[in-house]
């Protein structure tokens, strides 16, 4: 736990996970990668009512976009963590958009992805570590 | 950053702050649809000390405002206030206002946080030849909203003047914990409530506003009173219909084209950007506002194009997800040939299409909601 940009709330980070600059996270499972947003993600976008999953079996960049989420005041994009395969995506969200602020790490997973260069993108993440370092510098914005 | 007197109380509770054009502002406190929902269902606390407020004084000052504004200030009595628009000589909309008539010769002019300076400018510039006294007080004069079925009831603890007596678009100058107010039956989401204007607190006394700020809040606590950021702001006056300056407007639309009409009075004598509005009548609209409201999930936003069969015939100026009627609603201008309730368009969402109707504003049922509401507490 860190603090992040509310002083009111503090921000969940999972000692597990790796994490990008726009804050999705990656849990590798067995070879796949299941792709989700921080807790300080879902705490920035507030009230997330839509969300716009990814195609199954589109193939994505590294860094490039994923799929969308619609707060009540903006659209968001999400940006793929790693370069692969969309083999699997989280159905649930489409009718409860409320679990990527309920449960940004478990219930409110995005989609699961076949990477292609895990290893070598991999050094483009930041460990949980390195992802709490990063949130503190944005505190002061 | 521009801070009102509740700027630094506002960060330091935790609210999300943003820089609003220049203002260090609160975007939410808990959540959009949370402090949304509590001014449909109960009441709501707002500060819109951003806004722009403009003193105008002196014998000309009708006659003056007559000829930069579009409504009548002729038919405006002491204690009544107006929407009204300033245009350019091109009949584009410079900045929507409200005009509030304290005494025969004084007036306070409201106008949006974005156009403060060029409407202050073009005020100085145009009263050339008249004898007015125009004061920018938007520094010293902090203004609070509230808003909602129990805004009435909540504000009412805290005045000696009956408020049932303040109808819409009436005002009333009295004390509050001492300090010289005018409160106005006025806002902007649709619902009945009030702005309370305090006449002058120099930034000094910021601790005293805090306490009298929280006494409203204690005053609402009991009905449900939840402070309210820009974000819940925006999706209130959008469901209201009622349009945002910069999106909604600009000086590339006229009152018309934005269906304004009603604060444009075209049978005064003289008034600034007349003779264009009047070719415009003559020659008709090239682009009219509508409502739309999603039939597909979807949420329009603004810059989105808008369609109809093969043609693009418009763009969206507004738009969001709706916390009361969990839609995505929103706001555009189309060629007016298409300008048709319940006509099914579409709304070009990332490459897609997605299938939208236009309705009329405000988008929620008035014998329920609004000031118009039949189930009034």
């Amino acid at each position: 736990m860190v603090g992040g940009g509310l002083m009111s709330h503090s921000i969940i980070i999972k000692e597990d996970l790796y994490y990008t600059k726009d804050h999705e996270w990656i849990k590798i499972e067995n070879g796949k990668v299941r792709v989700g947003i921080s807790d300080y993600a879902q705490k920035e976008l507030r009230d997330i009512v839509y969300v716009e999953l990814p195609k199954l079996g589109i193939n994505v960049k590294q860094f490039e976009r994923l799929c969308s989420i619609e707060s009540v005041k903006a659209v968001s994009d999400v940006y793929s963590p790693l370069s692969g395969k969309v083999i699997e995506v989280n159905k649930k969200l489409e009718t409860s958009p409320e679990l990527l602020n309920a449960d940004p790490y478990g219930e409110g997973w995005i989609a699961i992805i076949e990477a292609e260069k895990l290893n070598e993108e991999l050094k483009n993440l930041m460990n949980a570590k390195e992802y709490d370092a990063y949130l503190k510098t944005l505190k002061h914005h | 950053m521009l801070k009102t007197h509740l700027s630094d109380l506002f960060e330091s509770k935790g609210a999300k702050i943003i820089d609003f054009v220049g203002w260090k502002m609160p975007l939410w406190f808990t959540n959009i649809s949370e402090e949304h929902l509590a001014v449909r269902n109960n009441v709501g606390i707002f500060d819109v000390s951003h806004m722009g407020r403009m003193l105008i004084e002196g014998v000309d000052s009708t006659q003056f405002l007559n000829y930069v504004t579009t409504n009548d200030v002729e038919k405006l009595r002491v204690n009544r206030m107006h929407y009204s628009l300033i245009c350019n000589e091109n009949g584009g909309i410079k900045d929507d206002i409200m005009l509030q008539k304290i005494s025969e010769e004084k007036y306070v002019l409201i106008c949006n946080a974005s156009n403060r300076e060029k409407i202050y400018n073009w005020l100085m510039q145009k009263s050339m030849g008249f004898n007015v006294k125009i004061e920018d007080v938007t520094f010293e004069v902090p203004m609070i909203a509230l808003q909602g079925p129990y805004a009435e009831k909540t504000l009412q603890k805290l005045v000696d003047v009956d408020l049932s007596k303040v109808k819409f678009w009436r005002l009333t100058t009295t004390k509050i914990a001492g300090y010289d107010v005018i409160i106005s039956n006025s806002g902007y989401t649709g619902e009945n409530g009030f702005e309370i204007t305090f006449w002058r607190i120099p930034r000094s006394e910021i601790d005293n506003f805090i306490k009298v700020y929280n006494e409203i809040i204690n005053a609402g606590k009991e009905y449900g009173l939840k402070e309210c950021g820009l974000g819940a702001r925006d999706t209130l006056r959008l469901e209201a219909g009622l349009v945002l300056y910069g999106n909604d407007i600009d000086e590339d639309t006229t009152p018309f084209e934005a269906k304004l009409d009603y604060a444009v009075k075209m049978e005064k004598d003289k008034f600034i950007g007349k003779e264009a509005l009047q070719k415009q009548l003559e020659e008709g609209l090239k682009k009219v506002r509508i409502g739309l409201m999603m039939i597909e999930q979807g949420i329009p936003r603004p810059h989105y194009e808008i369609w109809y069969g093969n043609e693009k015939i418009g763009i969206v100026t507004s738009g969001t997800y709706s916390p009361l009627l969990k839609v995505g609603i929103g706001m555009g201008y189309i060629k007016p040939q298409y300008d048709e309730v319940n006509r099914e368009i579409e709304v070009l969402i990332r490459e897609r299409r997605v299938k939208a109707k236009i309705v009329k504003w405000p988008f929620y049922d008035e014998s329920k909601y609004g000031r118009g509401r039949t189930n009034v507490p």
